[in-house]
């Protein structure tokens, strides 16, 4: 500990030579005008929290409506939004609740926790960068997702197909439903500009990861003695630079579509609405390993802190995640089997889905193999860790039964394809922000949150999304079609099941806002390094919370060990 | 590397060639982002190019004469026409189907009438399914290859002269498909199209 003390006393010093006696910024100024890392990381992760209770907030209202059969919580709903109860109208606003449900937790909440919250707190503390390479970029980053939310909300109050509220169309956005003939409203213009800002932010912050993990690195933090977050993070941001610029594009098409009497996708004029989903797909692919990439990169963190091992196979895990991200821009067709594609171009897509598994598998084999031997402490982070690791599991070997394009011709939109890519999201990505969440917390507040009630919170989601979203693969097998509101008799058993785990799960989230109320009301202060020796990287050198500078005086990595990096004449904590 | 803070002690930025380097990737990344928004764009022609060369889609093909040997199997080939809202005409083939061997020209009419009190032009889009079926399914010659005038309640017969390219017979894709619809719709021209959402009747399926 004596070497940490050392080090911010450097940093402290250092300060004071180059003019940092300036008062940190407070109250509102200080957040609006951040160009600090740290502060526009907090930003972040309170705006994907907020943002992520709305978006469970709207599922829990669908799971209400789907627990039996027929039409009877949207009603109530509809009536209460727009003042009319119809059954029409209280159809579309379930459209608009699955579809803006979908849009908040991926644009809003996973992408902003991953990326913005954690990505801009750790990566220059682990690189040793004093901050971003363009902090008012960053700044501006994090305002235009706020914008691109409000416009959203515009959206589900705007008028959308005649008559409607808000944008029914599911996030994928496909014409004709998201043309003029299925939305003549604004409420889908809404929804593409709201895109649009988003897309701008994601991109400017991935050029912004890019310069500052290439170019900000401290002397010694080689490329290959990085952390696997930071390269995590480096591989969604190039993700993000080559898949959310077609993304802009194709709804620039699509909104000039709709406005400008272009006919890109509309028949009457030559175009063809199934080149938006090719050009969908080729974003949205990728998008879904942007949502957890991030994740696999935290997993990697945490597991090897608390084996208190280093990650087994650090080098094969870089060159999967490399392998992923390639691979991931080369089976955006997999989502459209049913479009008619031609036996062979369906062979490929098959036969290249397939081979994804293979890079997950040396991750998923990796951790275990970390797991295997170590000491392991069971932290709370490393129960969201291991749980982490099982939901994902279930998640691929569901991936690996979809990617067969024939058995896909039965399950395409049906329940199966939701409990498949909920149990990737909604309990992977989500399980390793928890995880992050929890092993960071310490670091980024500076306060201990309670071990009891963070397990109470894994067990509560745990079984409650297990329950919500296991079930769901039988309704698949048995037909049910995603994005109705009503459904036969024979699935009523089965959603029942799912609806009450969906409750217990919304319980979880409420034990989670007590957790935090609880650590920030007993303000028990956490050390430097609460996680003990396995915990190597740099971030658990600087004092918690973290202050406001760090690594001015950049750090001197001299160990060979990737995971250990030692900082010259100040010795390693491990 | 040196640190320094900016006018208000907020920032920290950094100097000299980390800055330089800084711009340089953020510029060369920025760039990057442009190119692929141009490349996003560059796909809607190179889409159009490789559904007319594939018969990706059930896009049927183009071509002058019927160079083929009559090949050995029969398949049906039913059609199908559609005017899509916004422009007053009927259009209806002259036979349900027909039964056609492979590589075999055959010429089908369809008859068209102009039900408004104005002279209008209207233009087809067209595919056929199953889509596999697009790259063997040849046209010398359609109405839909131009824009099409008729004069108030003016009436024509069209014909489609075309042939299924033999070489189907190889393909396994082909192996179980009996029967081939080729679909037209009927488009107003872009200006004449009505306030969509006030329209009641809708187009029908386009392929």
């Amino acid at each position: 500990m004596a070497s940490v003390t050392d080090l911010t006393h450097h940093d402290v010093d250092h300060d004071h030579g180059h003019g940092h006696e300036h008062p940190i910024p407070s109250g509102w100024r200080r957040y609006l005008y951040s160009t600090n890392h740290k502060d526009i990381g907090t930003l972040y992760l309170v705006f994907a929290i907020i943002a992520g209770l709305i978006g469970a907030l709207l599922s829990i209202m669908i799971r209400a409506e789907l627990m039996s059969p027929g039409v009877q919580v949207f009603p109530w709903i509809s009536e209460m939004m727009t003042g009319d109860g119809s059954a029409d109208a209280a159809k579309n606003m379930y459209n608009v609740f699955f579809s803006s449900h979908a849009i908040i937790m991926i644009f809003f909440m996973v992408m902003p926790a991953m990326m913005g919250g954690f990505g801009n707190w750790m990566v220059p503390l682990m690189i040793g960068a004093p901050d971003m390479a363009f902090p008012r970029l960053n700044n501006m980053s994090f305002w235009l997702l706020v914008a691109s939310f409000l416009l959203l909300m515009c959206s589900l109050f705007a008028e959308g197909s005649p008559g409607m509220r808000g944008f029914g169309g599911g996030w994928v956005l496909y014409p004709p439903m998201s043309a003029q003939v299925g939305t003549p409203g604004p409420a889908a213009d809404f929804v593409i500009l709201s895109m649009h800002l988003a897309g701008a932010s994601s991109i400017l912050g991935s050029i912004n990861f890019i310069a500052t993990i290439f170019n900000m690195r401290a002397p010694g933090m080689t490329m290959f003695r990085m952390p696997l977050f930071p390269w995590s993070v480096m591989f969604t941001a190039f993700l993000l630079l080559l898949s959310l610029p077609v993304l802009a594009g194709a709804l620039t098409m699509l909104l000039t579509d709709r406005n400008f009497h272009t006919t890109f996708f509309d028949p009457a004029g030559g175009g063809d609405p199934i080149l938006f989903q090719h050009l969908f797909w080729f974003f949205a692919h990728p998008e879904v390993y942007i949502l957890i990439i991030p994740g696999f990169g935290m997993i990697s963190q945490v597991v090897a802190t608390f084996s208190k091992k280093p990650i087994f196979g650090y080098v094969g895990m870089v060159y999967a995640m490399m392998a992923i991200c390639f691979l991931g821009f080369a089976v955006w067709a997999h989502h459209m089997f049913t479009t008619g594609l031609s036996l062979n171009t369906q062979r490929y897509f098959v036969f290249a889905t397939m081979v994804i598994a293979v890079p997950t598998g040396v991750k998923v084999f990796s951790w275990l193999a970390t797991m295997w031997g170590g000491s392991i402490s069971l932290k709370a982070p490393m129960i969201w860790a291991i749980g982490f690791v099982f939901v994902f599991t279930v998640g691929g070997v569901t991936g690996v039964v979809l990617a067969n394009a024939a058995i896909d011709r039965y399950l395409h939109d049906t329940y199966y394809v939701v409990a498949h890519f909920h149990y990737v999201m909604s309990l992977g990505a989500v399980f390793s922000i928890f995880a992050g969440f929890y092993y960071w917390f310490p670091k980024i507040t500076g306060y201990m949150y309670d071990e009891r009630l963070a397990k109470w919170h894994f067990w509560v989601s745990f079984v409650g999304i297990n329950l919500a979203f296991f079930p769901q693969h039988f309704l698949g097998f048995q037909g049910m079609p995603r994005r109705v509101v009503d459904y036969t008799e024979a699935y009523a058993f089965w959603n029942m099941v799912s609806s009450i785990g969906a409750f217990i799960g919304g319980a979880g989230a409420i034990i989670f806002l007590y957790v935090l109320y609880e650590a920030f009301k007993a303000k028990r202060p956490a050390p430097a390094n609460p996680w003990g020796p396995g915990a190597t990287t740099l971030e658990w050198q600087v004092p918690s919370p973290a202050p406001f500078h760090t690594w001015e005086t950049p750090p001197h990595i001299v160990d060979e060990d990737h995971h250990a990096p030692a900082v010259a004449g100040h010795g390693s904590l491990a | 590397m040196t640190a320094s803070g900016d006018r208000d002690g907020r920032a920290v930025s950094v100097g000299g060639r980390t800055a330089r380097n800084n711009r340089l990737i953020g510029a060369g990344a920025a760039a990057f982002a442009v190119g692929m928004i141009g490349l996003t764009y560059a796909a809607a022609p190179f889409y159009s190019a490789f559904c007319r060369a594939t018969g990706y889609e059930g896009t049927p093909q183009r071509v002058e004469t019927n160079r083929d040997a009559e090949g050995g199997r029969v398949l049906r080939v039913g059609f199908d026409a559609n005017i899509a809202p916004g422009l007053d005409w009927r259009l209806e083939p002259e036979v349900e189907s027909v039964r056609l061997r492979t590589g075999k020209t055959t010429t089908v009419y369809f008859r068209v009438r102009n039900l408004s009190d104005k002279p209008t032009e209207g233009h087809a889009t067209f595919n056929v399914t199953p889509e596999v079926s697009g790259q063997y399914f040849n046209k010398i010659s359609c109405f839909c290859f131009t824009t099409q005038h008729l004069g108030p309640h003016e009436s024509a017969e069209w014909p489609v002269v075309f042939f299924l390219d033999p070489a189907l017979e190889k393909d396994p894709s082909m192996a179980r498909v009996d029967s081939i619809t080729l679909s037209y719709t009927m488009f107003a021209p872009p200006e004449e199209k009505p306030v969509v959402g006030r329209s009641t009747n809708r187009a029908g399926p386009a392929g």
